[in-house]
């Protein structure tokens, strides 16, 4: 009985079933990765678990409560943050002004009328230390480079401090270094939070990894193990074609 | 940021300034001239008002003018009662036996001030749940609001027994404040019209520096995005909606004062449209800019259509369509893009043209 | 019983003038997402036009149409270069800047002309009615009918039928690899743009016999114009079509049970309410947006 409890999730794309039977929990503090080639329906869960998608089938339990048919901000609400595979920062906000944006722990309009609008900043710069984003501050987002703004949107959901974290391919785009980096800091977040992350970075699902469940066709294929999928005679199949 | 908040606030002040102290001045305290500019004053409140949803929301309501002319009938019934005795003339010409139930509660001053305020507030509030709750964006929000002025000028133009019908609502009586009756060419209105002016704008620099104007910023930019962090974009929208049409009623309440008439075609798609034109050209981004913009072409259309008569409208029209093409962010844009070019290259906020807009321009990818 | 069948001609003549307005809007709006607010002084141009010809060059309309309809679509094609190009990655500009321009062009009529209302004399040959039993109908008003259903047709022919057509339709689903393949978008853009603009003149000229011509006439007829596009579906033929009976018709009918104003507010407020619920219209296309 995990945090994240999914079961039987499906959804349909005009005939085609994008995910498919799909059961999975995921528990306090744990690091899932999924993986799975291109199509696999890796993306459509998350968008699914965060509420961008409408499921045909199944349920989504966060907690014990059925989230699967609420609207995307009550689930943000409850605790689900979300990084796209896209980066998605607002590029007309400064960097500061994005993390003051993230830091939603007050969402209503009342609060939001009552407080100006970096009132939430400073405890937001600490978090911009963590991503070498300090000094930046007050640029606009827009004129970050395309490492910088995965940082930021990772400082976003840092600082959204949801307890479940869905990652799309976080790493993509980054340098060695700076994907070392990133495996650090969600290692870090694992203490307080969940995490499903969905990578290619076969290293760096080593490095964070506590369990893995490779996708294939919007089905299950494999579950375990970082050792365990590696001998997985059926992944083994799927990503090699025999 | 928290300097922008600074450079609004001085702004603010220096606007204040002036048109408290320099304004009267250069008119000479002539109360005619006054008049006239407290009418541009009350103008510019509306202006602001469209900025809020407009500039920092990115929901470009072209039913401005419906909010505003409810801030002015209700005045307007209000001062057409205390010229009365009893039933007011028009309903008389239309064979209105008493009066209506809807003009009873406007003899009471208290009542109008809050109907002129909260009315708008509660229409405006109604079409925005209506629209944001299917996340009506982009040019329908335009096109729904604009269907809804027509329909509702139809309307008061229509109900000529409650509502004088083409003519308006004509031969009103001055406000009678406890002690005060308000004098529409007097120092004293003036500075009535002055200080609500600075009172809107300091609500509304407030409210695009408070968190509030930030995650609508946000909104303007991604909605989708902000409701993944667990805003209700629906709420925001609407609660900006309401803020500007109270803004548009207050104005138009004014507005009625001034004129010491209120007439439909001030409900009108063109005086719409002219709002929008004197926020594009102050700058949507800030209410103060907004404002400037209200005055600054009020003011030229004074003085410029005694010469023009006609040809004014066209530069209008004219200078319009170069402000949109040349000056998206209008006076207020040239201003800051002038300061941060002042600042140094590095600190061009927003000045510069926006890297992702190009590019998806380039690449013709819509965004 | 005859109250309401004549209701429903009218309504059918109203439709077909609202057609003859929206399907130029409507291809400007589906092929290039922009709001041409300056829809109607096209209109209004193309009601001056025919005037001026019949008035100076004892032109009558009939002859006057293909005319009318070069002029007007060159002023589009001068506007959509000089404006409307630089503006369409930013589409709610487009709505503010074509709105300027039809305040131009209004003024520019009302200097040039003078605000007093002009009239042209309907076709001779068209002057009479047609009764079936009792339903009376002008014959002018039967041409419009049918001559706005050519129309229809005849850009629908366009649209899928000629290389123009192909191109544009490209374009409109991808301008990127359009023009990869060698399509320039841009002069497709300017010669959609020139064709709506042209389509409106001839509205103009056709409605001159029903509508006096003043400098403002445009600005009531592109709002109606404009709810008819959208409830139809962005950029559909059949879309608009469609919706202008179904406008037309309600409005008429709504004006035998209520009055002419409340009529048209309750028509109005359907029109919101639908774009509520059926933001993509009626008949919704793939369009660019």
């Amino acid at each position: 009985m995990g945090q994240l409890q999914v079961t039987d999730l499906q959804v349909e794309f005009g005939g085609l079933r994008a995910v498919d039977n799909l059961s999975f929990s995921v528990a306090e503090g744990e690091i899932l990765c999924l993986l799975g080639p291109n199509g696999a329906g890796k993306s459509t869960t998350l968008d699914l678990i965060c509420g961008k998608t409408q499921p045909t089938g199944g349920s989504i339990r966060l907690n014990g409560t059925e989230i699967s048919q609420m609207l995307e901000f009550r689930r943000a609400r409850l605790g689900i943050g979300r990084k796209f595979q896209v980066p998605s920062v607002y590029k007309d906000l400064t960097v500061a002004e994005n993390l003051s944006v993230a830091r939603s722990k007050r969402p209503g309009v009342w609060s939001a009328l009552t407080r100006l609008a970096l009132s939430d900043a400073r405890e937001a710069c600490a978090i911009l230390d963590r991503v070498d984003l300090a000094d930046r501050r007050d640029e606009l987002a827009g004129n970050l480079s395309h490492g910088e703004t995965q940082w930021l949107e990772i400082a976003m959901l840092i600082a959204q401090d949801s307890r479940l974290i869905l990652m799309d391919e976080p790493t993509a785009g980054m340098t060695l270094q700076e994907t070392e980096k990133t495996a650090r800091i969600f290692r870090k977040l694992s203490a307080s939070h969940s995490l499903i992350v969905v990578e290619h970075d076969m290293s760096f699902v080593r490095t964070v990894a506590d369990r893995i469940i490779v996708m294939n066709r919007g089905a299950m294929l494999a579950e375990g193990s970082i050792a365990e999928i590696e001998a997985n005679e059926a992944v083994k199949t799927a990503y090699l074609g025999h | 940021m928290t300097s922008r908040f600074h450079y609004d606030l001085v702004a603010l002040v220096i606007f204040a300034v002036v048109i408290a102290f320099g304004v009267p001045a250069l008119m000479n305290y002539d109360g005619f001239e006054l008049n006239t500019f407290a009418r541009y004053l009350a103008l510019a409140i509306v202006s602001a008002a469209l900025a809020l949803s407009w500039g920092t929301a990115g929901l470009l309501n072209l039913g401005q003018a419906a909010t505003f002319g409810m801030g002015s009938y209700a005045m307007a019934m209000h001062l057409k009662l205390r010229a009365s005795d009893g039933l007011p003339d028009f309903m008389g010409w239309n064979n209105v036996p008493e009066l209506p139930l809807l003009w009873v509660p406007f003899e009471s001053l208290a009542f109008t001030l809050l109907a002129g305020l909260l009315a708008p507030a509660f229409i405006g509030g109604l079409i925005a749940i209506f629209m944001f709750r299917a996340r009506i964006a982009g040019v329908f929000v335009a096109i729904i609001t604009l269907a809804f002025l027509v329909a509702f000028q139809l309307l008061v133009i229509n109900q000529q027994g409650q509502t004088g019908g083409q003519n308006g609502l004509t031969g009103l009586a001055q406000l009678a404040l406890p002690g005060w009756t308000v004098d529409p060419y007097s120092m004293g209105f003036y500075y009535l019209v002055a200080g609500c002016l600075t009172v809107a704008l300091a609500i509304g620099v407030y409210l695009t520096h408070s968190k509030f104007g930030l995650i609508l910023r946000a909104i303007r930019e991604d909605a989708d995005r902000t409701r993944f962090f667990g805003y209700n974009v629906a709420t925001y929208q609407t609660a900006v909606f309401c803020i500007s049409a109270a803004l548009a009623g207050w104005a138009g309440m004014l507005y009625t004062m001034v004129l010491e008439f209120a007439s439909p075609t001030y409900m009108g798609v063109s005086f719409s449209l002219a709002i929008v034109i004197w926020c594009a050209v102050g700058g949507r981004e800030s209410v103060i800019a907004a404002a400037f913009g209200a005055i600054v072409v009020n003011l030229l259309e004074g003085r410029l259509s005694d010469v023009f008569v006609e040809g004014w409208h066209m530069m209008l029209g004219v200078i319009f369509v170069l402000v949109v093409m040349f000056m998206p962010r209008g006076i207020y844009g040239l201003l800051t893009g002038l300061g941060a070019r002042l600042r140094g290259p590095n600190r061009a906020r927003g000045a510069e043209p926006r890297a992702s807009h190009t590019q998806q321009l380039e690449t013709g990818q819509e965004p | 019983m005859d109250v309401i069948a004549n209701q429903l001609f009218a309504g059918l003549s109203m439709a077909s003038i609202l057609l003859m307005i929206a399907l130029g809007l409507a291809i400007i709006y589906g092929a290039m997402g922009v709001i041409n607010l300056a829809h109607g002084e096209f209109v209004m141009l193309g009601a001056y036009a025919t005037w001026a010809l019949q008035s100076f060059g004892g032109i009558g309309i009939l002859p006057a149409l293909p005319l009318v309809f070069v002029a007007v679509a060159a002023v589009g094609w001068i506007i959509e270069k000089v404006v409307v190009q630089n503006l369409y990655h930013r589409p709610l500009d487009t709505i503010l800047a074509t709105w300027g321009i039809g305040i131009i062009l209004q003024q520019a009529v009302r200097l040039g002309v003078g605000a007093e209302s002009r009239f042209v004399r309907g076709p001779d040959l068209l002057s009479g009615n047609t009764q079936i039993g009792p339903l009376i109908m002008s014959n002018y008003r039967l041409f419009v009918i049918a001559f706005s259903v050519a129309v229809l047709y005849g850009t629908w022919l366009l649209m899928t039928r000629t290389e123009f057509g192909m191109k544009l339709r490209a374009v409109i689903q991808n301008r990127r690899i359009s023009e990869c393949y060698g399509i320039e978008a841009k002069r497709i853009y300017s010669f959609t743009f020139a064709y709506g603009a042209g389509l409106a003149g001839v509205a103009g000229a056709l409605i001159t016999p029903l509508f006096s011509t003043i400098p403002t006439m445009g600005t009531g007829l592109v709002v109606d114009a404009f709810l008819v596009v959208i409830v139809g579906g962005l950029g559909s033929l059949i879309g608009a079509a469609s919706a202008s009976v179904l406008i037309g018709e309600a409005t008429a009918l709504f004006s035998i049970v209520i009055n002419d104003t409340l009529g048209r507010i309750a028509v109005l407020a359907g029109i919101i309410v639908l774009i509520r619920f059926r933001p993509r219209g009626l008949f919704p296309t793939e369009t660019r947006r």
